[in-house]
């Protein structure tokens, strides 16, 4: 990432992934609070804005506990004064909205910008939700843009949206805006020091119940009417007409024929559709989901013959022109997802929108999308799937393969996961997931079904989802007396975003941070049974396990081993080496245990022999294979150097160390 | 024009892209990229979509891409159907199995590997131009195994019509790469641009 290009002061022209043009229009906007949970695809706006942080003082950067918590951060600033921002992945803001809607109600002094990630075709997500309707239902302004620069743009003006309204300003993004780079042309970066204000001096009442419920209704209502007219927002909806070459600005009432009408990322792939058909059409491109503009969209229908509603995931916006239409242009012919032209699952693409925009315009394909995909496929289908899978060293596949032991039978068991790292179980074949739901909802899950299955539950969730929204599941198994098994593996980070911080974390973003321990916790709460283990002791872990497993009443089992992306790091930059472990060809005897059931990407099959073997690129020397050996064969590399640890290890030093221990004849 | 960059999680995609993104930036040349990052464990198929000069939306169209750019040779042809037909596929030679590929191999599920020469094979017969290049060998040689991803940002390079010079790649990749890696990067770089230049 290049935090060079959010921190240079003056104004420039840089290759920006969306979420660092994010940081840098909020650092512009002179923000001072920002608080974060990390879930893709936002997390790198948490990364730049920690990085950023160590380099500059005139702003409070933290990560929270959970969204909700986050959100409540920086609005606490914003009813000072202060600027404050935060961003979420889609499931995150559902965590936040119990406080999104209150706080819509009372709004703001300080601008207050909200960003929330949707993930079509749930690339990194347990669903693919719509946030839209937050901006719509809380009654909340929501910008949507569709690339780096206009994200950049629109995260800057709407902390002055948020000002003028005194409201809470939503911007929207997808996964294909989030994560797409490109030239983005930002402005002069100054800052005013980091100044707190009077509250006394500032204070007006943020309370809302009842009578005051009502009167923040009525108030919210007429801001929403007022921002339809506002120019300001009006300025971030556009109409153009594209020539099939170029486009122009266009007015609303010229759009004669066939209209298009789109929002967000599906605005590109509009616009490069109509270039490869090199056809004419009018767009309507919405920067604003709420309120939406229908005067705009009215005036911009009425001489249409045709609209065509190009938006991923829900019909929202072909809801309201449906609406607008019955009024405007009754005979308007509706293209969209209500007419079976798009789907309302998955992202798009050029072929996707293409498809649809030809058949509209009357022109021929220029390329066959389809046929040429289903050519390649029958080729591609040779190469064997290759999903995320625990990486080399990583504590999890440890635990799992000793509780899998511990178990004997998995039928006899419920399995109740999570989010996290440990997902991957569900996918994992050496794995099994009975259930997976949300951040936290295996607890409350498990606690059902141990009210009603005949067998015994096991629940799992990471450390960072502990205190994210494990600890009230906690409590209610505890207080309601529950009969499980509850591990809780904890890696130190929240590892599957990027190995960020959490609260039980030995890494910090802000020297004032305490760390909180989970044992601790968990003595505090009364749970009589605790069980802490090595995780990388895979083969000593499986009487413990068991006899957590046997426990009558709630016991848990505290795993503790690195995340090995995280691990190796600090590792390596502490000046250590990393040992790769070997495998000793003449003691092997083929029974693969290191293999079943385990999925290290280290280990695979030398087909010359058909023995396993190690990569040492890959190993990262955690061991725990050596102990999976029934016959001994798998040793650390140190061995060969008399214990010392070579601090480079090549492939062909690999072969070279093969060939020694062949000469030797093993141990 | 479009390019298509892939790999196995871990072996550093992302960086072969920003790379680049950042010579256009230096060239003033219109860069759209669209990057898949999230889970970050390693292990995983990743493909970053990158078009130069022109295109509006960051995912190159199937049959769109111009170059693949593979780390790791399944994947130049699990995204194949990216390619145009007649395209350009540059790869590293080294394969690597995924554990449930080893895993079904063991348990007698598959009778043996899928090899670097099937997959050639099939790259080829889906019509593209071919160019292979050892990336892990050249980059030890250039003083770390993991500058491979550079190396092979060095083979594009050195394509005839790569819309950016090499003086300008050159500078991008010593502001890419972490400083104490610069000259070890370099060397990779020089290493994998000269043995394109050879292939061509």
């Amino acid at each position: 990432m290049s935090l060079k290009e959010v921190l240079k002061e003056e104004p420039h022209v840089g290759y920006m992934l969306t979420n660092e043009a994010i940081v840098r229009a909020a650092l512009e906007a002179d923000v001072k609070v920002a608080a974060f949970y990390p879930g893709s695809p936002q997390t790198e706006i948490l990364d730049t804005f920690d990085r950023v942080s160590h380099y500059r003082d005139d702003l409070v950067v933290e990560i929270a506990a959970n969204e909700k918590v986050a959100l409540e951060t920086v609005a606490g600033a914003a009813f000072v004064g202060l600027r404050g921002f935060t961003s979420m992945k889609s499931v995150g803001g559902n965590v936040a909205s119990d406080t999104l809607y209150s706080l819509a109600y009372t709004g703001v002094k300080g601008g207050l910008v909200v960003v929330i990630a949707d993930d079509p075709y749930a690339h990194s997500s347990q669903s693919e939700q719509d946030g839209r309707w937050f901006g719509y239902t809380a009654y909340l302004p929501m910008l949507e843009p569709s690339n780096p620069q206009e994200a950049y743009e629109m995260v800057k003006k709407a902390f002055g949206l948020s000002e003028k309204y005194g409201s809470v300003v939503l911007v929207r993004t997808t996964t294909r805006v989030n994560h797409q780079s490109g030239l983005v042309k930002v402005g002069k970066l100054k800052r005013t020091p980091f100044d707190k204000l009077s509250w006394r001096e500032n204070r007006r009442s943020y309370a809302t119940v009842g009578s005051l419920a009502r009167k923040f209704k009525a108030e919210l209502l007429e801001k929403v009417a007022k921002m339809k007219e506002d120019p300001e927002f009006l300025a971030l909806n556009r109409v153009e007409y594209f020539d099939g070459k170029e486009v122009k600005v266009a007015k609303p009432e010229e759009a004669k024929g066939i209209g298009i009408i789109t929002s967000g990322v599906a605005y590109s792939y509009v616009l490069e559709s109509l270039q490869k058909l090199g056809r004419e059409a009018y767009v309507l491109k919405l920067g604003v989901l709420n309120p939406i503009p229908e005067k705009l969209i009215g005036d911009f229908i009425e001489g249409l013959e045709r609209v065509v509603v190009v938006e991923e995931l829900f019909p929202y916006i072909e809801g309201f022109v449906r609406q607008i239409a019955k009024e405007k242009n009754p005979d308007l012919e509706m293209i969209g997802k209500k007419s079976g032209h798009f789907l309302e699952m998955l992202e798009y693409n050029v072929p996707i929108v293409i498809k649809v925009l030809a058949e509209v315009l009357g022109r021929e394909l220029p390329f066959d999308y389809e046929g040429h995909f289903k050519r390649m496929w029958e080729l591609a289908k040779l190469a064997p799937p290759r999903m995320p899978t625990f990486c080399a060293g990583c504590p999890h596949r440890a635990t799992f393969w000793a509780l899998r032991r511990a178990m004997g039978r998995p039928e006899n068991y419920y399995l109740a996961n999570d989010i996290g790292c440990y997902s991957m179980l569900a996918l994992e074949h050496i794995g099994w997931t009975d259930s997976l739901l949300a951040m936290g909802a295996s607890l409350g899950i498990a606690h059902g079904v141990q009210h009603s299955a005949q067998e015994r539950v096991v629940t799992v969730v990471g450390d960072s989802t502990f205190f994210h929204a494990a600890l009230p599941g906690i409590v209610n198994a505890i207080h309601n007396n529950a009969k499980m098994t509850l591990i809780i593996l904890d890696n130190a980070v929240t590892a599957m975003t990027g190995q960020q911080a959490h609260p039980g974390s030995p890494k910090k973003v802000n020297p004032y941070e305490k760390r909180i321990d989970i044992e601790s916790v968990l003595r505090g709460l009364g749970v009589e049974k605790i069980v802490v283990i090595d995780s990388f002791q895979a083969r000593k872990n499986i009487g413990k396990l068991r006899e957590a497993l046997k426990y009558d009443g709630l016991s848990v089992v505290i795993s503790r081993g690195e995340c090995a992306l995280y691990h190796f790091r600090e590792y390596r930059r502490a000046g250590g080496k990393i040992v790769p472990y070997f495998v000793d060809k003449e003691a092997c005897e083929r029974a693969y245990n290191c293999i079943r059931d385990f999925g290290c990407p280290a280990i695979v099959v030398d087909e010359t022999d058909l023995k396993a073997k190690i990569l040492p690129e890959v190993c990262v020397g955690c061991g725990v294979c050596a102990q999976l050996c029934p016959h001994n064969a798998i040793h650390s590399t140190a061995v060969l150097y008399g214990g010392e640890d070579k601090p480079h290890v090549t492939i062909e030093d690999y072969r070279e160390l093969e060939q020694i221990m062949l000469r030797r004849g093993g141990q | 024009m479009n390019v298509i960059y892939c790999g196995v999680g871990g072996q550093g995609i992302v960086l072969m892209s920003n790379i680049v993104g950042e010579a256009c930036a230096r060239k003033g040349i219109h860069v759209v990229s669209g990057e898949l990052h999230g889970l970050s464990q390693r292990s995983g198929s990743v493909i970053v979509h990158q078009r130069i000069g022109d295109g509006l939306s960051p995912l190159i169209p199937y049959g769109g891409a111009d170059v693949i750019l593979a780390l790791e040779p399944m994947e130049a042809l699990r995204y194949v159907y990216f390619l145009k037909p007649g395209g350009t596929v540059i790869t590293n030679t080294r394969l690597i199995h995924h554990p449930y590929e080893t895993e079904n191999f063991v348990k007698g599920k598959i009778e043996k590997y899928v090899t670097y020469e099937e997959i050639v094979e099939n790259i080829k017969k889906a019509g593209a131009k071919l160019y292979e290049i050892d990336a892990i060998k050249l980059a030890e040689e250039a003083g770390t195994a993991l500058a491979q991803n550079v190396v092979l940002v060095g083979a594009l390079t050195a394509l005839p019509d790569f819309p950016i010079d090499k003086e300008t790649m050159l500078e991008a990749v010593k502001a890419s790469v972490p400083e104490k890696a610069v000259e070890a990067n370099v060397r990779a770089f020089e290493l994998g641009y000269k043995a394109m230049k050879e292939l061509l």
